[in-house]
């Protein structure tokens, strides 16, 4: 009885899974039109190098991510080697992450390509994990220029199955009452915790996907795996208990805006940064913090984004400064001729805007 | 145009309008002294654009009307290194080249063509009234450094200035503490206000000595001009609207603690070494007739705490201020005495001076706490 009002309680939380399409060969296609359309591979191209990433012209040769890069030429001898640059597949990331930050504070990111997010109660958006999901697969198109697959459920376990289902660019929702059906055919390999080793532990014990799972008994599951063995009967009927872990704390608070064409004028250019403005100081009043350092992104018409910051004594709480001093960094920092596709601000150095000890309190000089 | 001039007079009228002269001009001509030369009156201007300050003197053997710019650097170091010689400046009214000749030696200057020099504003149909030096030193003197540094609210980094059939009132506040000094003894028919930018009012400050002589002013919408003795300086006035500063001036404190100024001073000072560095915080701990000041630096593990007797009406309370404001405010008042006004810990407190002897004089000054720690 008990496990089962836990099985409703957690069945009743909404999480996403978004895992990057090919994320690290995606960029490299997105910035270099000339590899765009073919097999590609980022690393693998050294002597004893691996692949790191494999685009989706070149999976269909074979070519997998771990791949050392010889047997990948041999799989495919037209593959493209590119050198990765982690630093910027890290910029990016970043970039996906504030995209993820804005829908929910729990969001738990795996690697740089992935992540889990419990939109259960959502900071913004329909009230719903498969329109969420929609809007930020969206979204991340709009401003990185990538494809994301994204799978929803109940549970990380599921979200993560789902969002392989129609990858690329898909998305799947797998519902509690239909998780059997995927489970049940899930190699013993891919449940979560399942490395090499006890894989063969299962094999041995004549378990080779998740309907074999399923059929063990729980003592024998606990025999063979102790504590694990409970969380592998658990999940093996779609039960996975798992928080989406948040360990971030916030550090920045931000707002951005992808325009539906290019802005060039200074006109449009601080009216859409007003706008901006106006949903910065909104998002700062809500968390009850004002920064004291402030970033302004540039993102132009052909991707090449640059930020610029600017700190100062005390944080800033005028709406009408904000953007005073956003569009000053702005034109001083603009190339003039090139088309601006997306606008951003964002202020960190928070400090609380409420009674925080040691805090110089301030006269409420009216206006100022 | 020639002339002769005694080098120390000229050097003493250089010296002081040079405040002025801004290290980083938009105009290169603005790095020299405007000459102007009207039968045997000289007149010296330096000029950073916004403000403009002139000085007007005598010299003899004065040999046709003009005007010239003189680099202004390489004119004062010169004429630093003479004794008190006469010097004869004759400019060349081709090419503006200048010839400074003095004792044995000769100097040549390039000059620059002086209508190019940026003219000075020009107060038509201004208002005006008059304000003795020293009081008006004062008054600058008092009000200034509570003026904001901060460009994004400009009419804040400036001394606001009223004056009406009333009195005169100068207000400045970076909105973490705010000063008021008005007279009653200044008044005008006609209410007017502006706003006095910070730079130059440090330049007047620095020149008006601390005697009696009569400042003219005159303002209108955009500049203002100060008159006295040789001098005139016209600054242009910080364009926007005043904050309401009287509205945040609490009416009614019911703590008041009264001390003498010099030992408070010193105790504050002493303890601040002993604070935060980045909040200065000294805590004022009252209860009955005695205040408790008490610092403390955790990042450094060091304290101080320093008891003071004080009189003091009111419920006991802790407080938090800044002790550099604190200094600030106590080191420019001239009491024997304070009395501090205080409600709440997270409310403003007020300092005003007591007995002052000037009794057209009515100084405030206000300073916001910090917020202290959980007990």
């Amino acid at each position: 009885m008990s496990s089962s009002i836990t099985h409703t309680i957690l069945s009743n939380r909404k999480i996403i899974h978004i895992d990057m399409d090919a994320f690290y060969a995606s960029v490299e296609q997105r910035d270099n039109k000339a590899y765009q359309g073919k097999p590609l591979a980022v690393g693998g191209g050294s002597q004893r190098g691996v692949v790191a990433a494999a685009s989706y012209e070149a999976r269909k040769f074979g070519v997998r991510s771990a791949m050392p890069g010889k047997q990948a030429l041999q799989k495919c001898p037209d593959l493209i080697f590119v050198k990765p640059r982690f630093t910027h597949y890290k910029n990016i990331s970043q970039q996906i992450r504030e995209i993820f930050l804005e829908y929910t504070h729990l969001m738990e990111p795996l690697s740089l390509d992935e992540a889990y997010l419990d939109v259960t109660r959502p900071l913004k958006g329909k009230n719903s994990a498969t329109l969420i999901a929609h809007e930020i697969r969206k979204r991340i198109f709009q401003e990185t220029g990538l494809t994301a697959s994204a799978g929803i459920s109940c549970n990380k376990f599921l979200a993560k199955i789902a969002s392989d289902i129609n990858k690329p660019n898909g998305y799947y929702v797998i519902r509690p009452e239909e998780a059997s059906v995927f489970i049940e055919k899930l190699p013993i390999g891919e449940f979560f915790g399942v490395g090499k080793v006890t894989a063969q532990k299962f094999q041995k014990l004549g378990i080779h996907n998740g309907m074999d799972l399923r059929n063990a008994s729980r003592a024998l599951l606990m025999k063979y795996f102790g504590k694990n063995g409970l969380f592998f009967y658990d999940i093996a009927r779609g039960i996975d208990r798992r928080k989406v872990e948040h360990d971030r704390v916030r550090k920045s608070v931000g707002a951005e805006n992808t325009f539906h064409k290019d802005l060039l004028s200074e006109a449009e250019l601080n009216k859409a940064m007003e706008e901006i403005c106006d949903t910065l100081y909104l998002r700062l009043h809500k968390a009850g913090v004002w920064g004291k350092t402030l970033t302004i992104k540039i993102k132009y018409h052909d991707f090449e984004q640059i930020t610029r910051s600017r700190s100062f004594s005390e944080g800033i709480h005028n709406r009408d400064s904000m953007w005073h001093l956003a569009c000053t960094m702005l034109h001083a920092n603009r190339h003039p001729g090139k088309p601006i596709r997306l606008l951003g601000i964002s202020f960190s150095q928070l400090e609380a805007a409420e009674n925080r000890p040691g805090r110089q309190l301030r006269l409420n000089l009216k206006n100022y | 145009m020639k002339f002769i001039v005694s080098s120390n007079l000229l050097l003493k009228q250089l010296q002081s309008i040079s405040g002025v002269l801004s290290t980083n001009n938009a105009l290169p001509i603005l790095d020299n002294f405007l000459f102007e030369l009207r039968e045997n009156e000289l007149q010296v201007s330096a000029s950073d654009l916004e403000t403009t300050m002139t000085a007007r003197l005598t010299v003899d053997m004065a040999e046709d009307e003009g005007m010239v710019a003189i680099p202004a650097k390489l004119l004062l170091d010169t004429l630093k290194t003479f004794a008190d010689i006469p010097v004869t400046l004759d400019i060349d009214k081709e090419n503006f080249g200048v010839s400074l000749i003095a004792g044995e030696g000769k100097y040549r200057l390039a000059g620059q063509n002086g209508e190019e020099y940026p003219a000075t504003e020009q107060i038509e149909g201004g208002n005006g009234f008059k304000i003795e030096a020293d009081i008006l030193h004062n008054a600058i003197s008092k009000t200034i450094f509570a003026a904001s540094t901060d460009e994004l609210r400009p009419t804040m980094t400036g001394i606001f200035c009223e004056i009406n059939s009333e009195g005169l009132t100068f207000v400045a506040t970076d909105a973490h503490k705010l000063v008021r000094y008005r007279r009653k003894d200044i008044t005008t028919e006609e209410s007017a206000s502006f706003i006095l930018p910070k730079k130059p009012m440090n330049q007047l400050k620095n020149t008006l000595v601390a005697d009696d002589v009569p400042v003219e002013i005159e303002f209108n919408e955009k500049n203002a001009r100060f008159v006295f003795k040789n001098l005139t300086m016209t600054c242009r006035l910080i364009d926007g609207k005043y904050p309401n500063y009287m509205a945040v001036i609490p009416p009614e404190n019911p703590n008041k603690l009264t001390l003498d100024r010099s030992p408070f001073l010193n105790a504050i000072r002493r303890v601040s070494l002993f604070s935060n560095q980045t909040t200065y915080q000294v805590k004022f701990k009252i209860a009955g007739t005695e205040l408790l000041l008490k610092a403390e630096d955790q990042d450094y593990s060091s304290e101080a705490e320093e008891r003071l007797n004080c009189h003091f009406e009111g419920n006991d309370m802790q407080i938090g201020f800044n002790s550099k404001f604190m200094l600030e405010m106590l080191n420019s008042l001239e009491t024997d005495q304070v009395v501090m006004e205080m409600s709440e810990p997270n409310r403003a407190g007020l300092i005003l001076p007591l007995d002052s002897e000037d009794k057209d004089e009515d100084i405030l000054m206000l300073v916001m706490p910090v917020m202290l720690n959980q007990q």
